[in-house]
């Protein structure tokens, strides 16, 4: 009987810590590290616009590249520029996608603050329609990874690109984890 | 008599494999000159040049260059948001990338505006070069204009020369303009998304 509970206590927590682990060993840098680009628009969740340009990847043991980010939901619109890159990831189960991470600052008519943020960006070919593009901030901004379209559903426009992978560059070594890179900002 | 041929063979074979590996070295990092750059927007008006978001020379498959900013305008002439430039570099081919949002400019006295402006250049040894263009939203003096995804577009606009997708082939790559509008006068030239590849 004591043994029954044991495994019934027991089982739960394994699993438990089996999932919890798999969670956090989901996204992780690849190496050899590679590059994402694009710049595009997708419609918010208020029907307004989102426009953005970025590119991200590794180089000289560090994490590379730059984001900006325009939400025309506020007047003037509310404008995220990257101040330091602080991860680059990829996830197994969206090859094409790959996260970029970072510190950086939002000015206009949201205020300006500092931020931590999370950018995916998700490349399903050309001309660029399928692509996907999503933004999570530390103070609960989020934009919910989206088509960029047509023929997406969500409307939008403009093109991003994975390029392969390049052993000249390299990220840091050994590699961050999940955590260290983008703190507890999941997925967008 | 064994040991001196040994070290005979070994010495032969080292050398062979020194001037292998120093010729394949210079084949694919030494040997081969790569050009790179891009930039949202390069503006000559009356011989001054301003460029926004350049993203500078590529020089080395280890240094990817790139720049971004959130907003930018040339006084009189455009505006934009979300401007993009980036150039990368492998062993054996190069990629560039200029993109922006929310063009809007006026050349001649014709507005010109667009949504979305991105353009591509892809350069790979010994395949040539190819090139990428995207505009969204492409509106010349108040009439829409849509891409036809064939290379050098030209647009008929009184006073004005207006090319759409203009791609440049050189013999080691390639340069690719998204939109590029000129004054018939020559005064003003206004290159829009301009990313350039060789290898």
């Amino acid at each position: 009987m004591r043994r029954t509970i044991y495994m019934l206590v027991a089982a739960p927590l394994v699993l438990a810590g089996v999932l919890a682990a798999g969670s956090a060993n989901a996204h992780f840098v690849p190496a050899p590290c590679d590059f994402i680009t694009g710049g595009g628009w997708v419609i918010g969740d208020t029907g307004n616009f989102v426009n953005f340009g970025a590119h991200g990847g590794c180089k000289h043991g560090e994490f590379w590249g730059h984001v900006n980010v325009l939400d025309h939901a506020y007047n003037p619109p509310a404008h995220l520029r990257s101040t330091n890159i602080t991860g680059y990831l990829m996830d197994p189960a969206f090859p094409n996608a790959r996260d970029i991470c970072g510190e950086g600052v939002v000015d206009g008519g949201a205020g300006s603050f500092p931020v931590r943020f999370r950018v995916r960006m998700e490349d399903n070919g050309e001309p660029g329609g399928l692509d996907k593009f999503g933004l999570r901030l530390d103070n609960g901004y989020d934009l919910s990874t989206r088509e960029l379209g047509p023929p997406g559903q969500t409307g939008g426009g403009g093109n991003i690109q994975l390029h392969k992978e390049n052993p000249s560059t390299t990220g840091p070594n050994p590699a961050p984890t999940e955590a260290d890179m983008c703190g507890t900002l999941p997925t967008p | 008599m064994f040991n001196t041929a040994s070290n005979y063979y070994w010495k032969v074979t080292g050398v062979a494999v020194a001037l292998a590996s120093l010729a394949a070295w210079s084949g694919t990092s030494q040997g081969q000159t790569l050009t790179g750059q891009a930039s949202a927007v390069t503006a000559v008006v009356l011989g001054n040049v301003t460029s926004l978001a350049d993203s500078g020379t590529l020089v080395d498959p280890s240094e990817p260059v790139g720049t971004g900013t959130g907003t930018a305008s040339i006084p009189g002439l455009l505006s934009a948001e979300g401007l993009n430039a980036v150039t990368m570099g492998w062993t054996d081919q190069v990629a560039s990338e200029a993109s922006l949002g929310n063009l809007s400019m006026t050349v001649g006295g014709i507005g010109i505006s667009a949504t979305q402006v991105v353009s591509r250049a892809l350069a790979v040894s010994g395949a040539g070069g190819s090139g990428l263009t995207n505009i969204d939203g492409l509106i010349i003096g108040g009439v829409p204009v849509s891409l036809s995804g064939a290379p050098n577009q030209t647009v008929s606009v009184l006073g004005l020369s207006v090319i759409l997708n203009e791609q440049i082939q050189s013999a080691s790559g390639i340069v690719v303009n998204a939109l590029h509008v000129r004054t018939l006068d020559g005064a003003t030239d206004v290159v829009v998304g301009s990313a350039k590849a060789g290898i």
